[in-house]
């Protein structure tokens, strides 16, 4: 019986000693596992600290963000004011355009009516081409009268001569004849300077005749210049 | 009457140019200054081609062009100017009016021949 | 107040236009001199042009010897024109060939048609205060004559060069607009 008693009082030593082990073991098992947890812990701790600085930098950067977003915001307000000054400046001048195309619509315009100086043109060449025939006209007068003079001439000699013939009592018919020559004589240098005025009055007559004919010419082609001028300028400004 | 009309003051151009053509066998009329020439114009509308000086005592060349396109109405006819006149200023009036080419005198008529045949077709 | 060197360009100018429209032919010789007196010309006509620009006129005198020579030299071979309308259509010509060299320095000018007067109104010339005044005698194949004045009256001092190249021209070309 003894031995029983002994064996069972080892054996349950031994489990208790077993047991002892056991839970020894279990509790290291549990202080390994709280040291782990521990551990994990601690990880998690500087894990969280790492986060929180970084949420710290994002902080800061949103902030900067913010601070270049408000200051973009600031930079397009000056842009749009700029956009409605050009915008402004654009109306005025298509205005100015709008202004100008009419200007030189007007231009044109009266540029083409100055053409019709033409008409003014012809109505000079008229006067003038009556002026030329007035001057013929004086001419053919002065050479009839030329003619004349000479027949006086003649007809006073003829008278001179019968005069002559009758002697004494044709004394006072000769000197009425004579008186008549003479008076023929200074008709015919008057008439002889008449046609030399006369043709110093065809030359100038002429040379401005000529310049107005010329001149005319000149001043339209000039302001057919212009018109054309100005009409291309305006189809430029449409 | 004819498709071609000379038009000019002076009648050794007329014969000339005329001649020259007819020799040629066309058909040409002629007229003594802008006047002549617009009345002709009008009096014939078949005319095809006008060759007219441009210096001519009653009317200038360039006006019974004006003349022809504006008051005639008539914008087909074709006209050559043959003048001693060169200025830009009036070959631009020349244009303006619808003229269709210049030539500076003196005429030189084997040159021009083929070309005038064509315009008076 | 005409300077010399627009005196030198008329000079040339008329020189080149009597050269090459008062001669029919190409191959015709032609002599200008300048005449103190203009010659001894049979005719009692005087054929005047005006060429006109803004600040000056000029007018260009022709007479025509009246001799059998000169008339059958510009009526040509029998072909029954009058001596009286090729001397204006002559005239024309010349006038005209001195207005195209004169357009190369003033773009304004128009010219006149040509008018026949007496002889006798050219000594009246001075009446018109020309600045300029020069006159020629044109003898062509030797026996056809032409006397020339050019005459310039001008409202403003006139100073020019012009450019007269010596190649013949013969114009005739038709320019298509």
């Amino acid at each position: 019986m003894g031995s029983i008693v002994l064996a069972v009082m080892t054996g349950g030593l031994v489990a208790g000693v077993l047991m002892w082990l056991i839970r020894q073991r279990k509790v290291n098992a549990m202080a390994r596992t709280l040291g782990d947890a521990d551990r994990r812990i601690a990880d998690l701790s500087a894990d969280l600290g790492r986060q929180a600085a970084r949420v710290e930098t994002g902080m800061h950067e949103v902030a900067a963000l913010e601070t270049t977003v408000a200051q973009m915001r600031d930079a397009a307000a000056d842009h749009l004011e700029v956009i409605e000054q050009l915008r402004t400046e654009l109306q005025s001048a298509t205005a100015a355009k709008e202004q100008w195309a009419s200007r030189a619509g007007q231009i044109a315009e009266e540029a083409a009516r100055l053409r019709g100086l033409a008409l003014t043109f012809e109505r000079w060449h008229e006067q003038m081409i009556s002026l030329m025939e007035q001057n013929h006209d004086m001419h053919a007068k002065n050479q009839e009268l030329q003619s004349i003079v000479r027949h006086v001439v003649i007809v006073s000699l003829n008278a001179s001569i019968e005069a002559a013939r009758a002697g004494t009592a044709g004394r006072g018919f000769a000197v009425v004849a004579s008186e008549v020559r003479a008076l023929a004589a200074r008709s015919e240098e008057l008439s002889k300077s008449y046609r030399n005025s006369l043709h110093l009055n065809d030359l100038t007559t002429t040379a401005t005749f000529q310049d107005i004919q010329a001149g005319g010419k000149m001043i339209t082609a000039s302001l057919s210049s212009v018109e054309a001028l100005a009409s291309q300028f305006q189809h430029q400004l449409h | 009457m004819s498709k071609i009309l000379v038009v000019d003051d002076s009648s050794t151009v007329r014969d000339e140019v005329a001649g020259f053509l007819k020799k040629h066998g066309l058909a040409v009329d002629t007229a003594v200054d802008g006047k002549d020439g617009l009345a002709k114009i009008k009096a014939n509308p078949g005319v095809r081609l006008v060759i007219s000086d441009v210096n001519m005592p009653n009317m200038d060349g360039l006006t019974m062009v004006e003349k022809v396109r504006g008051e005639l109405g008539n914008k087909t006819v074709n006209v050559i100017m043959l003048t001693t006149e060169s200025s830009p200023a009036m070959k631009d009036r020349g244009k303006a009016a619808g003229v269709k080419g210049w030539i500076v005198k003196p005429f030189k008529g084997d040159a021009v021949l083929e070309t005038f045949k064509k315009l008076a077709s | 107040m005409i300077r010399s060197n627009a005196q030198d360009s008329f000079e040339r100018i008329f020189r080149k236009a009597a050269r090459t429209r008062l001669t029919r032919q190409p191959e015709d010789t032609c002599h200008i001199s300048t005449a103190a007196e203009a010659g001894t010309l049979n005719g009692e006509d005087a054929l005047i042009l005006t060429i006109s620009s803004i600040a000056f006129r000029l007018l260009l005198v022709l007479r025509f010897d009246d001799s059998d020579a000169t008339r059958a030299y510009f009526t040509g071979e029998g072909t029954g024109r009058s001596f009286e309308e090729a001397r204006l259509e002559i005239g024309n010509l010349c006038c005209g060939a001195l207005n195209q060299e004169l357009l190369q320095v003033f773009p304004d000018l128009g010219m006149s048609t040509p008018y026949v007067v007496s002889a006798r109104c050219l000594p009246y010339l001075h009446v018109l205060k020309p600045g300029y005044v020069a006159a020629y005698a044109v003898t062509i194949n030797d026996t056809v004559r032409v006397d020339a004045t050019v005459c310039v009256c001008a409202h403003a001092p006139l100073d020019f060069v012009a450019d007269v190249s010596d190649g013949v021209e013969s114009g005739g070309e038709l320019e298509l607009f």
